[in-house]
């Protein structure tokens, strides 16, 4: 009897009704995005970036390949030579290929001296697709553009850093902890 | 009164034409309605469907294949593209297998919070499967407000690891890294948050007479031929069948924490629905008894693999280096896995999401096989749309909760 009732009283349509009208009071949550634009939390998976060393002004890359191996689409491509007196190896080029990546993250993680980082940029398409492979200079470039706007004087990534894994997993110089200097 | 018109099957109806063919038509793959690229072929008898031939493998990018040629750490962010919507659960599952090959096991931290983002993740797929099934049968509203919370829980995502969907945040071993206190009393804040809008969408659906007529008694299953179709997840429990992967075989931390499993009565769409409703409000009491019961330590495995895991275990000494070091790193002296294979389940957000791994004793998985929910419930399709109307197809492929990514794979 009771469901009859509210059946003929149209109480299920008043009740939906109701919460519509309560919501179109509140503000609206919607971006609207080319003139606003969302916040984007740290360590956000965005464009490709070669860390540039302050002190030599080059990239802290050490051409040891880790990223190379571990990139599960392969798109990491590096050639160095080794000095053959010390033994050192220097890069000759550093190409990405961002059209392939998939955002893991891994070659960061990987990295022993926290040289490659994905920044928080996330506007970088193109029509052009040589424009989004990515050599030694745009990836130093693509840095000096993202450091450019970045507010503090040290940047760090969560991912040089890894927070709560157990010590013996870490290199040498993840236990100090990786930063970049960016302002005195 | 309610009752009467509800029971009475007003779709059986049809004009007995003598000079009658059926009719076949072709449904997507690009429909609004299909959820991806889902084609049908469908046989029709004026507005009603006598047959139907779902084709897939429109979404096929061969993952169980690429697998092989990768090491047991790289497979890891392959399979946040199975089941985009839910990543987590993915990748938890993958983690898992990998773990019960090796024999490790996660530090409780990292179970707790594998748990956490698991429950976050289901609750985006149900929103996200709310959102569009309700859009499906008409409802715009729900699909809006439903988009307004999921943005929230991707954000969580993004403070937690610096991605909203394809995440790779658990890893074999426990988790990638910790999570910070603040993120933790902010998802802790939106527990009740939550709870008043899962009220809210069932006061604008669970009650509606458009929402009633669209979904009791369409798409009716009962308990066993549920299983026999082999559904799992909420399209078996809406069916009365209590099988919860959690419950039955718990991993993680789900032994430790208390929940209940919901279960429908007549297994129409109505059923599912109110099921994954309630689901929604189990994953947020998981989620409040994680972080309140959270213990400290360290968040992954002393043993768990690296990320450039070699092929093989090799022993430099100093004599092997030059040719010798080579020839070792050819032969398979030392297996670094176990050699063996070993099936593994979780409950992911749309069903039993299992991963089967065959090693052959090399750092890459000799054969991965994936068997996703969403495969083996698309063969269902046929026999919950028998002799409905076309209209209410897009209901039935609603209430299964398909998501193409998984199904091919």
């Amino acid at each position: 009897m009771k469901k009859e009732i509210k059946y003929l009283l149209f109480k299920d349509l008043i009740k939906g009704l109701s919460i519509t009208l309560k919501n179109f009071f509140k503000t609206p949550v919607t971006v609207q995005y080319p003139k606003e634009k969302v916040k984007l939390y740290p360590s956000f998976r965005g464009r490709h970036a070669l860390v540039r060393d302050p002190l030599t002004g080059d990239a802290k890359c050490v051409a040891c390949l880790k990223c190379q191996q571990v990139c599960p689409s392969r798109c990491i491509d590096i050639n160095y030579t080794t000095d053959l007196e010390t033994g050192a190896r220097k890069l000759i080029s550093y190409k990405i290929e961002a059209l392939r990546c998939i955002y893991c993250g891994y070659c960061e993680e990987v990295c022993p001296v926290g040289a490659i980082v994905l920044t928080e940029w996330f506007e970088y398409s193109s029509r052009n697709k040589e424009a989004l492979i990515f050599d030694k200079e745009a990836l130093l470039k693509n840095w000096d553009e993202f450091i450019h706007s970045y507010p503090e004087k040290v940047y760090t990534n969560k991912y040089w850093n890894l927070k709560g894994i157990p010590e013996s997993n870490k290199s040498a110089l993840k236990r100090e902890g990786i930063y970049v200097k960016i302002k005195d | 009164m309610l009752e009467k018109r509800l029971s009475s099957n007003k779709y059986i109806y049809y004009p007995q034409d003598p000079f009658y063919s059926p009719l076949e038509i072709q449904m997507g793959p690009q429909h609004p309605s299909t959820h991806g690229v889902l084609k049908l072929k469908l046989l029709l008898e004026g507005e009603k469907i006598i047959d139907l031939e779902p084709t897939i493998g429109f979404l096929h990018r061969g993952i169980e294949k690429l697998a092989e040629n990768l090491n047991y750490a790289q497979v890891l962010p392959l399979t946040d593209r199975l089941d985009y919507i839910s990543a987590m659960n993915n990748n938890t599952g993958y983690a898992l297998a990998v773990e019960r090959l090796l024999g490790i096991e996660p530090p409780p931290r990292g179970k707790y919070l594998r748990t956490l983002v698991c429950e976050l993740a289901r609750i985006s797929s149900h929103l996200l499967w709310l959102a569009t099934h309700a859009l499906d049968i008409g409802a715009m509203t729900v699909f809006l407000y439903c988009f307004r919370e999921r943005e929230e829980i991707l954000n969580f995502f993004e403070k937690i690891c610096g991605a909203r969907l394809t995440v790779s945040y658990p890893r074999i071993g426990g988790v990638r890294l910790d999570i910070e206190d603040q993120v933790l009393e902010e998802i802790y804040n939106f527990i009740p948050k939550m709870h008043e809008k899962i009220e809210e969408y069932e006061g604008l659906l669970s009650e509606n007479r458009i929402w009633l007529d669209r979904t009791v008694g369409v798409g009716v299953i009962s308990g066993e031929e549920a299983l026999a179709y082999g559904l799992t997840g909420p399209s078996l429990r809406g069916s009365g069948i209590a099988y919860d992967v959690r419950k039955h075989f718990p991993y993680d931390a789900y032994s430790e924490v208390d929940f209940e499993v919901p279960i429908g009565k007549n297994g129409d769409t109505y059923d599912r629905y109110w099921c994954r409703l309630q689901e929604m409000r189990q994953s947020l009491k998981i989620i409040k008894q994680c972080i309140e019961n959270l213990p400290e330590g360290p968040v992954s495995s002393e043993l768990s693999p690296d990320l450039d895991m070699p092929l093989y275990k090799r022993a430099i000494t100093a004599e092997s280096w030059g040719e010798s070091a080579f020839i070792s790193f050819l032969t398979e002296s030392a297996p670094i896995v176990p050699k063996g294979e070993l099936y593994s389940a979780v409950e992911g957000a749309k069903g039993e999401l299992g991963f089967y791994i065959v090693s052959d004793g090399s750092g890459r998985p000799y054969r991965l096989h994936i068997r996703s929910p969403s495969f083996i419930h698309i063969s269902a399709l046929k026999k919950l749309s028998h002799n409905h109307l076309i209209a209410d197809l897009v209901a039935i492929i609603g209430t299964l909760d398909i998501v193409m990514g998984e199904c091919d794979r």
